[in-house]
């Protein structure tokens, strides 16, 4: 990027706009990448991100502006079309055929014939490796996507992108399900891509990112683009102020004072996921369960939750000690659990909001022989108010609600059963920035109404800022009990990273 | 600021009142439109159709389809298909038929009707607790149950002489013919059960996402097993109104509802992949198909060619119904 002005860019956006039902969603954006860029594009959820990815990919026609590629306009009706052009889109779930070789991914739709119009397995493993080559990774070419890491799939899909002589790489929060050794894994491979020409637009919520990987930086807010800046030139806050418009709160002090043990675990176990894990946590105290993906964190609250059996240790809830058998009589003791996997665990995609928020706890609103719908409306209203739940109606599927909004019913949902003790695993992922600072507060609140809370998070800000006290796993096993005192960014990631 | 609150508040409850039947009718609008449109067409071509005997016989021609429908229509609910509807039918129909020969009425309709709640059971506990998939579980039952109406008849049909019996499926109550009421009846029961019961807030949570039911403790197994017994029972009631009609217990009643039973439901908007449609949907798909196959009885349109039509009908709604869903 030694000269700019005297690239041309790979790809130029000009004037974009698109609504849905009237609704605007995307308006007068502009976007170029140049060769060997990394362009970031940030916003919080709702502001065209995905809508502006979804037009580069070929997936949505904007209603106006155009789309120079390679400096000659080209209008892209489907994903084909893009791939043609040379854009191609690596979304945030990856979508391999888990049962295919990685070569057969790779080369899905486009496989290399012999002469007899057979697939050519040899050359298909020879032009495999060369692209592995190319981004310096090590992965064998044959085996089955299924069996490899997440990390290694994204890999396959890059190199996938490349057999299609992608020119620009859209990566969609490529971290999301990525732990910290393999972002840094995934940052060199980028590199490894902009020494070789090529321009990616990249996608985060975490900011960070952007500071060590990108370039140039797009902030859109509302369909609109209200930044544009070299990276260097700009700071963190500058960023989150394009993105939201206003000033946070500063962290709020923290005086919690703390009942009665909620919740002890002692020695847990559940073979093959973790092992000794004992913590407790009070009433009014927020425990943070920190630790890489893997650490066995989630795996705790399963059990705890009777998803799981434990072959040893005990759980005592309010000093008594308890077996649960799965999250009904857990729902019976107070103990609520809202997931870290939104779509496979949480929401009921296609049922109304309404409905996804009294699930849990029917029999509140039961009484024979029916279910009694004002009760069930009262609970919805309350939470929708409580949450500050954006929609449109309460009648509205939850799938079309933005990632915060199904977060916030979500934890609503949990509510359902007034809970005593409650575990919320990655509650703010893939949500954005506001809606974030939404739940921290209503999470604070909680907190100071007595609720003990057990929180889980890979994201190190949100632990140091809501735990009271915080348990790092590592390899299945509690590596370290600090105070918030003691708790540190680089304390915990040493505990949870290094060997001991 | 209280000002601001209560109109927030106002808003709120807007929000809530803008209703739940509302957007259930937004849902199915295009069900109904379809019937209505097919209607006026039957209307035009024949002016024998718009007749109250025709649409009373109608109603009565497609009650056993319709009954099968419903419970059919709770299993693909939760993300689950029942194969052995029909041959559930002809077992109950050839018990009804030897059950009356010896006993009256009050022992054969209530043992014939839990024989085949029974069988929906062990296809229950199959699929929910022994986790067979449950096209393979009802695939099998589908072979065994007729197996075992064939094995108790000897394969030889059994009269039935019972005159009581007779009017289940051939009478009228009040100028209206009984298998229509009946299936009227399962109807308002099934819909009452699926809108305002847990079971059925159930039904409709775990065919959206098992997973997410399972950690929201919704009793997944127990509920899973539960609309199979359902289905078992709907499709024994249908058997009751088959055997009546058909004055005989023959072990190959109901060869192929089971198929007639599932296009009901998928022409009624409910989705195969779980946790979208309603009962209501599904009388109306029943009547869709009933009313083609009318007018096209009516008009002496070959039989032959009438199975082209509703195969044609199925597909075409299916498109035209994930066409409309998606914009």
């Amino acid at each position: 990027m030694n000269d700019g002005l005297a690239m041309h860019p790979l790809l130029e956006a000009k004037g974009l706009r698109k609504s849905f039902e009237g609704n605007t969603v995307l308006s007068d954006v502009d976007l170029s990448v140049l060769p060997g860029e990394v362009h970031a594009i940030v916003g919080e959820n709702g502001a065209g991100k995905s809508t502006l990815i979804k037009i580069l990919g070929g997936v949505y026609q904007p209603e106006a502006g155009q789309l120079l590629i390679g400096g000659a306009e080209r209008r892209l009706r489907s994903p084909r079309d893009a791939l043609a052009a040379g854009v191609v889109v690596i979304h945030q779930e990856l979508s391999l055929a888990p049962d295919l070789s990685s070569q057969e991914n790779i080369f899905l739709g486009h496989m290399p014939l012999n002469s007899l119009g057979v697939v050519d397995q040899s050359e298909m493993r020879r032009q495999s490796q060369q692209l592995f080559d190319r981004l310096s990774v090590q992965i064998d070419p044959s085996r089955l996507a299924g069996e490899l890491s997440v990390a290694q799939q994204q890999m396959v899909e890059i190199a996938k992108a490349l057999s299609f002589d992608a020119r620009v790489l859209i990566l969609d929060e490529p971290t999301s399900v990525l732990d910290r050794d393999r972002v840094a894994t995934l940052f060199q491979v980028i590199e490894r891509l902009k020494a070789q020409g090529i321009g990616i637009v990249y996608v985060s919520h975490h900011l960070d990112e952007i500071f060590t990987i990108a370039d140039r930086v797009t902030v859109l807010r509302d369909g609109r683009r209200t930044g544009l800046e070299r990276v260097q030139a700009v700071d963190q806050e500058w960023m989150v102020s394009c993105m939201i418009g206003r000033d946070f709160p500063p962290h709020a002090a923290h005086t919690r004072s703390s009942g009665q043990p909620a919740l002890e675990v002692k020695r847990l176990t559940v073979p093959g996921e973790f092992e000794d894990v004992s913590f407790s946590v009070r009433e009014g105290e927020i425990v943070g369960l920190a630790g890489l993906v893997g650490a066995g964190r989630s795996e705790v609250a399963q059990a705890i939750m009777g998803l799981t059996r434990p072959v040893r240790g005990e759980i005592t809830v309010f000093g008594r000690p308890t077996r649960i058998s799965g999250p009904d009589a857990a729902a019976r003791l107070g103990i609520a659990y809202v997931t870290e996997d939104r779509k496979a665990q949480g929401l009921l995609a296609n049922r109304p909001v309404w409905e996804n928020l009294t699930i849990s706890n029917l029999r509140r609103f039961y009484s024979f022989p029916f279910l009694r719908p004002r009760a069930e409306r009262d609970f919805v209203q309350d939470m929708v108010k409580r949450l500050d739940i954006r929609l449109s109606s309460v009648n509205t599927e939850i799938r079309n609600l933005s990632g915060g909004n199904q977060q916030k019913v979500l934890i609503g949902r949990s509510l359902a059963v007034e809970p005593k003790i409650l575990i919320l695993d990655e509650p703010t992922r893939g949500v954005d920035i506001g809606a974030k600072q939404e739940i921290y507060a209503f999470v604070e609140k909680l907190v100071s109404q007595g609720v003990a809370i057990i929180l889980i998070s890979s994201e190190m800000e949100e632990v140091l800022r809501l735990s009271d006290r915080i348990v790092v796993l590592k390899g299945g096993q509690v590596a370290s009990t600090m105070s918030r005192g003691e708790a540190s960014e680089e304390s915990i990631m040493r505990a949870a990273a290094l060997a001991s | 600021m209280p000002a601001e609150d209560t109109s927030r508040a106002t808003k709120l409850a807007g929000l809530l009142r803008s209703g739940g039947l509302q957007s259930r009718l937004r849902q199915q609008i295009g069900v109904v439109i379809a019937l209505l449109l097919l209607i006026l067409v039957a209307s035009l071509v024949s002016d024998r159709f718009l007749t109250v005997p025709n649409l009373l016989n109608i109603l009565r021609q497609v009650a056993i389809v319709g009954i099968l429908a419903m419970g059919q229509t709770f299993v693909i609910l939760t993300a689950g298909i029942d194969l052995s509807v029909g041959a559930i039918l002809g077992l109950s129909v050839v018990l009804f038929a030897s059950l009356l020969e010896g006993h009256g009425l009050a022992v054969a309709i209530p043992l014939g009707l839990l024989a085949g709640t029974l069988v929906g059971l062990v296809n229950g506990i199959g699929v929910a607790y022994a986790r067979i998939p449950a096209f393979i579980m009802t695939l099998g039952m589908l072979s065994f149950a007729r197996g075992l109406a064939f094995i108790h008849t000897g394969g030889t049909p059994i009269p039935i002489l019972n005159e009581n019996y007779y009017y289940v499926g051939n009478g009228y109550l009040l100028g209206i013919p009984i298998p229509a009421l009946i299936f009227i009846a399962t109807l308002i029961v099934s819909a009452i059960v699926l809108r305002l019961t847990p079971f059925g807030r159930c039904v409709y949570a775990i065919g959206s996402n098992e997973d997410a039911a399972r950690l929201s403790g919704v009793p997944v197994r127990r509920y899973k097993m539960l609309v199979f017994v359902v289905c078992g029972f709907t499709a024994a009631l249908a058997g009751m109104v088959f055997s009546s009609q058909l004055s005989v217990g023959t072990p190959i009643a109901g060869q192929g509802y089971e198929l007639d039973a599932i296009a009901a439901v998928v022409v009624g908007g409910t989705s195969l992949f779980g946790g979208k449609g309603s009962v209501f949907g599904t009388f109306v798909g029943t009547l869709i198909i009933g009313i083609l196959a009318n007018i096209l009885n009516l008009t002496g349109v070959d039989p032959f060619v009438q199975q082209l039509a509703k195969g044609a009908l199925i597909v075409v709604a299916v498109y035209v119904m994930s066409r409309s869903n998606r914009s």
